[in-house]
């Protein structure tokens, strides 16, 4: 395959990378967001955020080698697991490689989330919130300026997403509530 | 009652020897409502959205993916 | 013979109210090496059985804790934050767990969850915590045994008496003595020693009998069942008998209706109360036992007016409630409402066609909020009166005192 493929093979994979791990994190927000028999939709809600993540790693997997085996921007395979030692632009292909480390993390833990405890497994989860923010970064200094659709895309997945963070961080919904009153009864 | 009550359908497949039961753990369960989905011949739901589950063995690979659907993971097998 | 062993030959079962086997509770409690906490709480309403026992027997309560954990293996005595029962726990020199003043906390895996540093509400038991388990949130609970003030007692006594002294007494399905509150409007309320199969008039009397126009017996506080005092005459103090109610022995509290207040509102203040008293973590609790209350509230109104709506939701939600809760709180409640539903269908048709039968000026419940503690009496905690023919067991229990 020639360099140039390569470059633009990475720049498309990235791309869709970015907009199917947006999608996973509104999915995400979605479920956690919402509790009320509206099983149809809950059920489509949840299975997408567990399929599609697992879609997204094809592409993920395809971005991150073939950014590494083109030698335009010259990063090495250390890259791949420890931040900030790109040769090219090391800080925000750090937070790609972060945001990657993370990703892995989060999804090993869902993997084995019948193995491990409820509470283990939501602090790494809850690591998604960081993670997110990091690749969308990644990706907005990345996508070259001159190259319109890379980051108005990234940017268009940004505005999504927070849009999502904002429902979910104001949405009430009974269970929690209830739970949150009664709790504030006192219990110890 | 209200409209949104769903009871478990009565449509009873029959399940290999040895299938499980489901329970669920009440205190992690908040109420999603996925496993009257993925479980439609043995969960219904109350009025609340919370299941309502029969006390019928389902077929493992179907209580499996109920268990995994669930966002809460309140979901459990029992003999 | 072995503890084990007498205690299976004695037919003890826990005093608490669930009634499982101690033999296999304390067996169990032997092969994991359990922590063992004595509840002390006597958490359902109106009862004061366990404070008895604190307050007149607890040398063989010690003693009985001991045989438990066999000498090794922490012992604790739950009770009440600020019941005479705890005082006296800490004024002994025991280790006291201090279990705030809430229904549900009292609750077998609420008082494990409170001892291993959680909140004191009870916790989803896929298996037993006797062998040591986590919670719903994964948090690692070591094998612990609780077991009720009585039920201790009844250890030690067993261990120094043995099995036929025990199965002398009661009946064969309910062997043994055991430990009655009576309150309510009764002249001399207070706990009774006694054993199954006990008139339940002869149980009444011992209190004082009942007041004239008695109308109904409360039985098994928020868990149990009412029942008309009509009846009581052909009644034993037996789960048999309390059967056809839908009620047990269980944690042995009767409770006498004040005749001149309206038993509707009654229910409806212990209802509301109830309601309040769900510890928020199952869906089917803290949203089913307010509903309840609710529809409770509706049909108590003294209005003309058809209700056939709010019967029917009433009875559908009753059934859905049961079984589906952490704890058997929303069990007992529902069996409670109802119980009192079936009682007091003809008082709550009255109401229903805009008079009350108990007060003809009555303008039904208004709601006071859920602070109602439910049923108190102003007599003595308890009395040391037997009833016969369990005499022999408080004369030679008093000697190991
Ligand atoms: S899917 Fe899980 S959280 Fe949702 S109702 Fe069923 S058990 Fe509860
Ligand atoms: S059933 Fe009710 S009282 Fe029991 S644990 Fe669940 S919410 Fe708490």
């Amino acid at each position: 395959m020639s360099n140039e493929t390569l470059w633009y093979l990475s720049r498309a994979t990235g791309l869709a990378s970015i907009t199917l791990l947006t999608l996973v994190v509104i999915l995400g927000l979605l479920t956690s967001g919402r509790r009320r028999p509206f099983g149809e939709r809950a059920t489509i809600v949840m299975g997408l955020h567990r399929w599609v993540s697992l879609g997204m790693v094809a592409f993920l997997t395809t971005h991150i080698v073939t950014a590494i085996v083109e030698t335009y921007v010259s990063i090495d395979w250390i890259s791949l697991v420890i931040p900030f030692t790109s040769a090219y632009s090391p800080l925000w292909v750090g937070l790609g490689t972060l945001a990657f480390d993370v990703l892995v993390a989060v999804m090993v833990t869902s993997y084995w989330r019948h193995r491990m405890t409820e509470r283990a497994w939501t602090a790494v989860h809850w690591l998604g919130y960081l993670m997110w923010p990091m690749a969308i970064a990644h990706g907005v200094a990345l996508g070259t300026a001159d190259q319109p659709l890379l980051r108005g895309t990234t940017l268009l997945c940004g505005a999504a997403g927070a849009l999502a963070l904002a429902w979910r961080l104001t949405t009430s919904y009974a269970d929690r509530d209830r739970r949150r009153d009664i709790l504030a009864g006192g219990w110890s | 009652m209200s409209s949104d009550q769903r009871r478990p359908s009565r449509r009873r497949a029959p399940v290999s020897a040895g299938a499980p039961r489901i329970g669920v753990d009440r205190v992690a369960c908040s109420g999603h409502g996925i496993c009257a989905q993925t479980l439609a011949d043995v969960v219904g739901l109350d009025e609340w959205g919370y299941p309502i589950v029969a006390d019928r063995p389902v077929e493992a690979k179907d209580a499996d993916l109920a268990v995994k659907l669930c966002p809460a993971r309140a979901l459990y097998l029992r003999p | 013979m072995t503890l084990i062993d007498d205690l299976r030959s004695a037919g003890l079962t826990g005093r608490g109210g669930a009634a499982f086997s101690t033999a296999v509770k304390v067996a169990a409690a032997y092969d994991n090496g359990a922590a063992l906490i004595v509840n002390a709480c006597d958490g359902e309403l109106g009862a004061a059985k366990d404070a008895f026992v604190v307050a007149a027997h607890l040398g063989e309560l010690v003693e009985g804790a001991r045989l438990v954990t066999r000498g090794s293996g922490r012992i604790r005595y739950a009770a009440h934050r600020g019941s005479d029962t705890e005082t006296r726990l800490i004024a002994a020199g025991l280790d006291v767990l201090d279990v705030p003043s809430r229904y549900v906390s009292s609750e077998e895996t609420a008082v494990i969850s409170l001892a291993t540093k959680g909140l004191a509400r009870p916790m989803t038991k896929r298996a037993p915590f006797v062998g040591g388990g986590r919670d719903s949130r994964g948090r690692r609970i070591p094998p612990t045994v609780v077991l009720n003030a009585e039920t201790v007692w009844r250890i030690a006594q067993i261990a120094a008496y043995g099995p036929d002294w025990f199965r002398a007494q009661g009946t064969p399905a309910e062997p043994g003595p055991r430990l009655v509150t009576i309150g309510g409007a009764v002249p001399r309320p207070g706990v009774l020693e006694t054993a199954a199969g006990m008139p339940l008039t002869t149980l009444l009397a011992a209190a004082g009998g009942m007041p004239s126009g008695a109308g109904y017996l409360w039985v098994g506080g928020l868990g149990g069942v009412l029942m008309p005092a009509a009846d009581v005459p052909r009644l034993r103090w037996s789960s048999a008998d309390l059967a056809a109610y839908g009620g047990s022995v269980g944690p042995g509290v009767i409770d006498v209706l004040d005749p001149r207040e309206c038993p509707v509102e009654y229910v409806d203040r212990m209802l509301t109360y109830a309601a309040g008293e769900s510890a928020g973590q199952c869906g089917p609790c803290m949203f089913g036992l307010p509903a309840i209350a609710a529809d409770w509230h509706d049909l108590a109104a003294v209005r003309p007016g058809n209700r056939a709506t709010v019967e029917s939701r009433l009875t559908q939600r009753l059934a859905l409630v049961p079984g589906r809760g952490a704890c058997r709180f929303p069990d007992g409640v529902a069996r409670f409402a109802a119980s009192a539903h079936r009682q007091l269908s003809d008082h709550l048709a009255a109401h229903a066609e805009g008079h009350c039968p108990t007060s003809p000026t009555h303008a039904g419940p208004t709601h006071a909020g859920p602070t109602y503690p439910g049923p108190t009496y102003a007599g003595p905690t308890y009395s040391n009166s037997p009833v016969t023919p369990v005499a022999e067991s408080t004369s030679r229990s008093s000697r190991v005192v």
